[in-house]
């Protein structure tokens, strides 16, 4: 529900950030009790010195509070929530482990003892089970074979920023924009932001440019996006659906919080091709679910790991895995911030901040997965090298940066989704509804911007 | 715990007082890329209101409106971002723990044994006063009764030599109105945002509802 989004930003009050915390805790504890079949009993405390083993649930956290930055194996303890613990915490040994790869912020279910008082030694980590497949009846599947005219559905998708880091010059996007018209030819364009980013080196200096093509120069960075950004964008063939999802760091945007409200359409003069989605956000096209999330989680998701089966395994593919079985598209807490090493006036050296992931705690709701269904495809736009991959079934696409910050080409992707038919033996039928099985049916090209 | 101690009303405070811990408005000059601390139309020693805008006192760089609200609209962004990155401190002074972590109960700290209580850092009324802060600079009417927050203490030894003139003042505020109109807006488009600038009702009169 795209309202909810409408929230007034800059307003969190700590106890409401604390409610969603301990939630989160109990969500799980019910679904990881539900699935393992354990009884309400059998979940206990483990901050508590036991004879016995029990199985917990809660968040894994640092061992100590000033703990910033690096995490290992030693340094990890679990916090229980209001009913099973009282909020308290104890640290975890993880000795009995073979392999793991654990983050902050991460719920968790585990079965182990508390012998001693001080931690608490772990014997299994308890699997959390992912939800289920998005599913469709015949008619719906026959509609979206109907319109696509069984042709291949093709979506392109994009993520800014679309200029250098030492000009605001958006040339390459209007090439882009003229091969997507004219060769390109996508049913739909995703289009990610920050279009106009709020870290941007000449934006900080104040060192804007002239824009050459203009009479009247832009007096605000919002008339930049309107009277440079907006007319490139109109060229966009209006047949072409366009959906835009805004970055926390988007000028136009002045819902400067994750999850975020979309764009203002009107305001920005966008087409009525254009639709503005909100960050994050889950849609159909056809019978297809879309996740799209524009908060870096590849980047900010930092595990803790141990085991050769864990390091051989992609890391793209385990924070992939995170993201699907916590069922939030960025369950990092705390979220992650960028800082810079500067001197203060005495010469001391301090951190100026930055950017960050900018988590509205209270809102965190609106940041899980929709309707308790994996999406069939999620994007997750983020600054490490773009990747496309399927992982339990779930297509994972990172488009990587339309542009490098040196102003070389980066890159974008293209998927060709192949009309469903329920004759071929790609889709699977359950009962009277069948699987959507996109990663049968789809090709994916990642290809220079 | 600013809810429980008696406190004047928000609206009858001096800006001076209001805006005691924002922090300044630095602008860097595009063209020589000094620093230097924005207090409006005031005398200063690194910048000075000209009739076409705000002129670098280093290099006589004549800023264009862009070049001023880029980095207000930065700085401002920069704030919010900060808010957000939710810092919370411990007030008992023994304590002082400082974290971004946050106890399922909130205003717990998590020291071992330590029952100070946890606040954000940087709080919603702090950064909602950072803003009206801003928007104060741009302000025409406060900068003609020359009411703003000064940028320095005397004795400051960046205090500018002397003040401006009341009808230096009032020409420079009329002839800049453009330049400030914009910045204004700028920052009070991140004040229309911002949860504190209103109050809700619906949850005030909650108990009304059965």
């Amino acid at each position: 529900d795209a309202k909810k989004y409408k929230f007034r930003t800059m307003r969190q009050s700590l106890l409401d950030a604390a409610d969603v915390l301990d939630e989160q805790i109990d969500i799980f504890t019910e679904v990881i009790q539900k699935h393992h079949n354990l009884k309400a009993s059998d979940i206990g405390d483990p901050t508590f010195q036991q004879q016995s083993e029990v199985y917990t649930v809660g968040r894994i956290v640092a061992d100590s509070v000033s703990a910033e930055g690096s995490l290992n194996v030693d340094s990890l303890a679990i916090e229980t929530s209001r009913s099973t613990g009282i909020g308290r915490r104890i640290r975890l040994n993880f000795e009995k482990v073979q392999d793991l790869s654990v983050f902050p912020g991460q719920i968790i279910g585990l079965r182990g003892k508390n012998a001693n008082g001080e931690y608490f030694v772990v014997e299994e980590i308890l699997k959390v089970p992912y939800l289920n497949f998005p599913v469709s009846d015949a008619e719906t599947l026959q509609n979206s074979q109907i319109t696509l005219n069984d042709q291949a559905m093709k979506v392109v998708v994009t993520a800014g920023p679309y200029t250098a880091a030492n000009n605001l010059d958006f040339s390459n996007l209007a090439d882009f924009v003229e091969r997507i018209n004219s060769s390109i030819k996508p049913h739909v364009l995703v289009m990610f932001g920050p279009f106009l980013d709020i870290t941007h080196p000449l934006i900080s200096t104040g060192n804007i440019p002239e824009f050459p093509s203009l009479k009247q120069q832009p007096k605000t960075l919002d008339e930049i996006f309107i009277k440079v950004i907006t007319p490139i964008l109109r060229r966009i063939n209006p047949k072409i659906q366009v959906i835009v999802l805004p970055s926390t760091k988007e000028v136009s945007s002045k819902h400067a919080a994750y999850p975020q409200d979309s764009l203002d359409r009107k305001y920005l003069g966008l087409p009525k091709n254009f639709k503005c989605f909100t960050n994050p956000s889950t849609f159909q096209l056809n019978e297809i679910f879309f996740g799209c999330s524009n908060n870096d989680i590849y980047k900010d998701l930092k595990e803790v790991t141990k085991g050769g089966n864990v390091f051989q395994r992609n890391r793209f593919d385990r924070v992939s895995e995170h993201i699907l079985e916590q069922r939030r598209y960025y369950p990092v807490f705390p979220g992650g911030i960028r800082t810079r090493k500067i001197e203060d006036k005495n010469g001391k050296p301090i951190f100026e901040h930055i950017s960050g992931a900018d988590l509205d705690l209270p809102y965190l709701g609106l940041t899980e997965f929709v309707g308790g269904i994996i999406p069939d495809v999620i994007l997750i736009p983020s600054e490490l090298t773009h990747f496309a991959r399927v992982v339990q079934n779930v297509i994972m696409i990172n488009p990587g940066s339309f542009i490098r910050p040196n102003g070389g080409r980066g890159t974008y992707v293209e998927m060709s989704i192949e009309a469903p038919d329920m004759e071929n033996e790609k889709m699977t039928k359950v009962e009277d509804v069948y699987l959507h099985n996109l990663w049968k049916r789809s090709r994916i090209d990642v290809l220079t911007a | 715990n600013g809810m429980d101690t008696l406190q004047p009303l928000e609206t009858t405070i001096s800006d001076k007082e209001r805006f005691r811990d924002s922090v300044p408005l630095e602008l860097s000059c595009p063209n020589c890329i000094t620093k230097f601390a924005f207090g409006g139309i005031v005398a200063s020693r690194y910048y000075r209101c000209v009739y076409s805008g705000i002129q670098c006192s280093n290099c006589d760089h004549i800023m264009t409106p862009i070049q001023v609200t880029s980095q207000v609209e930065r700085v401002i962004r920069a704030h919010i971002s900060l808010y957000y990155a939710g810092w919370v401190t411990c007030d008992d002074t023994t304590c002082g723990n400082v974290t971004r972590q946050i106890s399922v109960y909130g205003k717990r700290c998590l020291m071992d044994g330590c029952t100070g209580i946890m606040s954000y850092k940087y709080s919603d009324k702090q950064l909602y006063n950072q803003m009206l802060y801003f928007q104060s600079l741009f302000d025409l009417q406060k900068n003609k009764l020359q009411t703003l927050k000064p940028l320095y203490h005397s004795g400051d030894k960046n205090e500018p030599e002397k003040p401006l003139s009341n009808s230096e003042v009032q020409a420079l505020a009329e002839q800049n109105r453009p330049l400030f109109e914009t910045s204004k807006q700028v920052v009070q488009k991140y004040l229309s945002d911002c949860g504190r600038a209103y109050v809700d009702m619906g949850s005030i009169f909650d108990f009304m509802q059965t």
